[in-house]
């Protein structure tokens, strides 16, 4: 269980930086997620509001390149520290996504 | 009753001393080379004596040829050879070996040997009187031999010729000699007038009688090439050979363009280790036959043979390519001067901001100081140097907005700007974020520099070359990132900020090619360059005439430096590369990025007060008795183990103990692992040269013939670098 690390999160592009390669020649796209859901805590609805981090590193990176703001997306993936000096700033890797809009 | 001879001979063997052959027949003169068996080998050395006492040997073995095809070394070249050996304890095969063209280091005799000579008939009468009265061509060719003349020029009579005369060498009507000194009448074009400073530099250099030191102290543009130049024409319409050290290849062809224009029909020979092996010799024996009357070269040129040698210029004495790095550790500029020396001639040291060394010995009187303080170019100011903090100021890919903003001003003002940064490739190091890593070499303690272009991680000391890797080795993270900025970035950057301007990279990499940095500069040149981007290769000599802004990024990492030369390195270097702006009348400007704006060594920079930073550098020296105040070595040594290395330089130390000598604890070198070999050093010191030369006689003596297992190990005297 301790190795366990899966996000399904569902949401609306807000930013989409350029398309950049890594030093080998491999994509990265870096976008950022809004979020907003309503979710059942301690007995209650309330309402979820989030903006999250997302890379996309490898075949999927391209085809996100192409997307527009405001598209409307699930994403899955997993969760890794953005540097080691913060650990505690995180990003969600994507490694795979449906549109939705 | 026959007399035995011998020779004595200065092999190219780790060995200090020279080994003595018999000589059972042919002629042999000292400074010739001879060939001779070595061991299993068959080696080329120089002989140093020819004489008739046997040596005491067990087994003394014979010459087996004498190629005959290098003229005997003059006196002054073997006494400085000599001198080279004892000062640096190297051994002196191995000093003459490096004096002499490779071609003359061979067992063969050098091919082109022939090409090289000249013919002559020592009785025309003679000749002619055997040939056919109607062989016209033949008959033209013999008078033409009255003179000795080259091989090219007896082909250029009839395709025939050199058969003809391989004929009547035979017949003995015609012999080989060696090409014969032509008095080249030559008259130097028009030029320029010269301002005061200049002209009594000149006229000091001209009165100069016998062997006298004088230093060209003179700002950058200030004219001191225009100085050598007219020196030199006096030197040659006095009949005299001129020798002229510069200390980069690069700069070689262009000085050489500028005297050819200055000396038209002059013989010019230029000598560097760019040269091909028949070129080199084809120079070497022009510039020793008295026929070339300017010879312009890089270290090595310091051992040309130069029978009328009448005037020695060192440019940019104070420049680190005129010590070598590896094997013979010379100082070419220290060695001209011993040279003006032995030869009773003047010697001209130029530069900007010369050696310390150079400085203490003008200061106290032994080398005149000779000053230019005003650009040559009337008008022309020196650049002025700013400083831009960057600690806390918003950076656009490494550039401050201050600087980009200045930039963008000059473009507009369609002038050149040149962004000097001294790291090549693409950034310095490639790291992962993620978990920390960094690329580093397997072999060196340094780190693989990111070549972006070709993919490629380099390390820049052993040549250890891989791929970029996919994913960070540690924790596999892909996303890996360049840390820091070398030229192709900058270059990279650049091109992004300034869309509409031409940005030329200047570098080993992108110089590679050969002709490639010739095309280079002639875009420079043309105005076809808007923003060059260049490393120290850009700084030094070049002249160009638009560049009126120069950016300097990255100059703090000389400022904390566990060397006591650092500042004094880097000073120079900053100072040169401002020294490019603004030569041609118009205002220069030089923009110095910095995170320590504040640091004392940054005030004397804009100052742009050479004499006052010099002063107060040998002050410190004097009091903490650094060099020039004491005579150092290093004795350096490289095992797989470190404790090896220590053992072996711990092992030296006790065997100077008793010498007034100081030998310092042994530490591990600034880099302490270089291409898989653990490197130490001790640094030996005393307060006077002959004691430091008798230890060093010593431990020469004692490893060459004890070679320490598994560890290599070097003398460097007079380090120039940790």
């Amino acid at each position: 269980m301790l190795t366990r690390n899966r996000v399904l999160l569902g949401g609306t592009l807000i930013e989409l930086a350029p398309l950049r390669y890594t030093p080998a020649g491999i994509a990265v796209q870096q976008l950022v997620i809004s979020h907003e859901s309503q979710q059942v805590e301690c007995g209650t609805e309330r309402r979820v509001l989030a903006q999250v981090k997302a890379i996309a590193i490898g075949d999927k990176a391209a085809p996100l390149s192409h997307l527009v703001i405001g598209q409307q997306l699930v994403v899955k993936g997993f969760l890794a520290a953005t540097s080691q000096r913060y650990p505690d700033r995180l990003a969600l890797h994507i490694d795979e996504y449906e549109l939705l809009n | 009753m026959l007399t035995e001879r011998y020779v004595t001979v200065a092999l190219d063997v780790p060995l200090p001393q020279c080994f003595d052959y018999l000589l059972l027949q042919g002629e042999v003169a000292v400074g010739e080379r001879v060939v001779v068996p070595f061991g299993r080998q068959t080696l080329s050395g120089v002989v140093l004596a020819v004489h008739g006492e046997t040596p005491q040997v067990a087994k003394l073995r014979a010459v087996e040829s004498i190629p005959g095809d290098m003229p005997a070394l003059p006196s002054d070249v073997i006494a400085l050879c000599r001198f080279c050996a004892d000062y640096y304890a190297y051994p002196i095969g191995a000093v003459f070996a490096a004096a002499i063209p490779g071609a003359f280091r061979q067992a063969q005799p050098w091919p082109g040997f022939e090409a090289a000579m000249a013919y002559v008939a020592p009785d025309v009468e003679a000749l002619l009187a055997a040939l056919s009265p109607r062989a016209h061509k033949q008959r033209a060719l013999a008078l033409q031999l009255a003179q000795p003349l080259a091989v090219e020029a007896i082909r250029a009579v009839a395709g025939d010729a050199m058969r003809w005369v391989r004929d009547w060498q035979e017949s003995g009507l015609v012999v080989q000699t060696r090409q014969s000194a032509v008095a080249l009448q030559c008259a130097p074009s028009a030029s320029p007038a010269l301002n005061d400073e200049q002209a009594a530099a000149v006229a000091a250099v001209n009165a100069a009688q016998g062997y006298s030191p004088m230093l060209l102290y003179g700002i950058t543009g200030s004219g001191k090439t225009e100085v050598y130049l007219q020196a030199i024409a006096a030197t040659r319409a006095a009949g005299h050979q001129a020798l002229v050290l510069v200390p980069e290849i690069n700069l070689t062809p262009q000085l050489e363009a500028r005297f050819r224009a200055r000396f038209p029909g002059e013989h010019i020979v230029s000598l560097h280790s760019g040269l091909a092996d028949g070129e080199r010799v084809r120079g070497w024996l022009a510039a020793g036959e008295g026929r070339a009357g300017i010879v312009l070269g890089t270290r090595l040129a310091v051992f040309t043979p130069l029978p009328r040698l009448g005037l020695v210029v060192v440019d940019e004495e104070h420049d680190p390519s005129y010590r070598q790095a590896e094997g013979f550790r010379y100082s070419a500029r220290d060695a001209a001067v011993y040279r003006a020396r032995l030869r009773d001639v003047p010697v001209l040291l130029g530069s900007a901001t010369p050696s310390l060394e150079s400085w203490r010995n003008a200061q106290e009187g032994r080398y005149r100081l000779l000053t230019l303080r005003q650009r040559a170019v009337s008008g022309a100011m020196p650049p002025k140097i700013e400083l831009v903090p960057i600690q806390r100021a918003r950076m656009v890919d490494g550039f401050s907005e201050y600087v980009l903003a200045a930039m963008r001003s000059t473009l507009a003002a369609s002038g050149q700007v040149l962004v000097f940064i001294n790291r090549r490739g693409y950034a310095p190091v490639l790291s992962c974020h993620e978990c920390g890593w960094i690329s580093s070499c397997k072999h060196c303690s340094a780190k693989l520099v990111l070549h972006l272009a070709e993919r490629r991680l380099r390390c820049h000391h052993c040549g250890y070359d891989i791929r970029v890797p996919l994913a960070c080795p540690d924790c596999g993270n892909h996303d890996l990132k360049p840390l820091g900025h070398g030229t192709q970035r900058v270059e990279a950057v650049l091109a992004e900020l300034f869309p509409d301007a031409n940005v030329l990279r200047i570098d080993r990499d992108s110089t590679r090619r050969r002709g490639a940095l010739g095309e280079m500069l002639r875009q420079v040149h043309a105005g076809e360059a808007d923003i060059l981007v260049g490393t120290q290769m850009m700084a030094k000599g070049h002249d160009f005439p638009g560049l009126q802004l120069v950016v300097v990024l990255n100059a703090d990492t000389g400022l904390f430096s566990v060397d006591f030369r650092a500042e004094e390195r880097l000073f120079a270097q900053l100072l040169q590369v401002a020294g490019r702006a603004g030569r041609a009348g118009k205002p220069g400007r030089v923009l110095i990025q910095s995170m320590y704006a504040e640091h004392p060594f940054y005030h004397a920079l804009v100052a742009g007060d050479y004499a006052e930073f010099a002063d107060a550098q040998l002050t410190e020296r004097r009091s903490l008795a650094l060099p020039p105040y004491a005579a150092w070595a290093v004795l350096r040594a490289e095992a797989k183990q470190l404790a090896s290395a220590l053992d072996f330089l711990r092992e030296a130390a006790s065997l100077l103990a008793g010498y007034p000598v100081h030998v310092a604890t042994p530490v591990p070198a600034a880099m302490a692992r270089k291409a898989g070999w653990e490197r130490a050093h001790a640094v030996i010191s005393a307060d006077a040269r002959p004691p430091l030369q008798a230890a060093l006689r010593l431990l020469a003596a004692h490893y060459a013939e004890a070679a320490p297992r598994g560890v290599r190990w070097a003398l460097d005297v007079d380090p120039q670098e940790f």
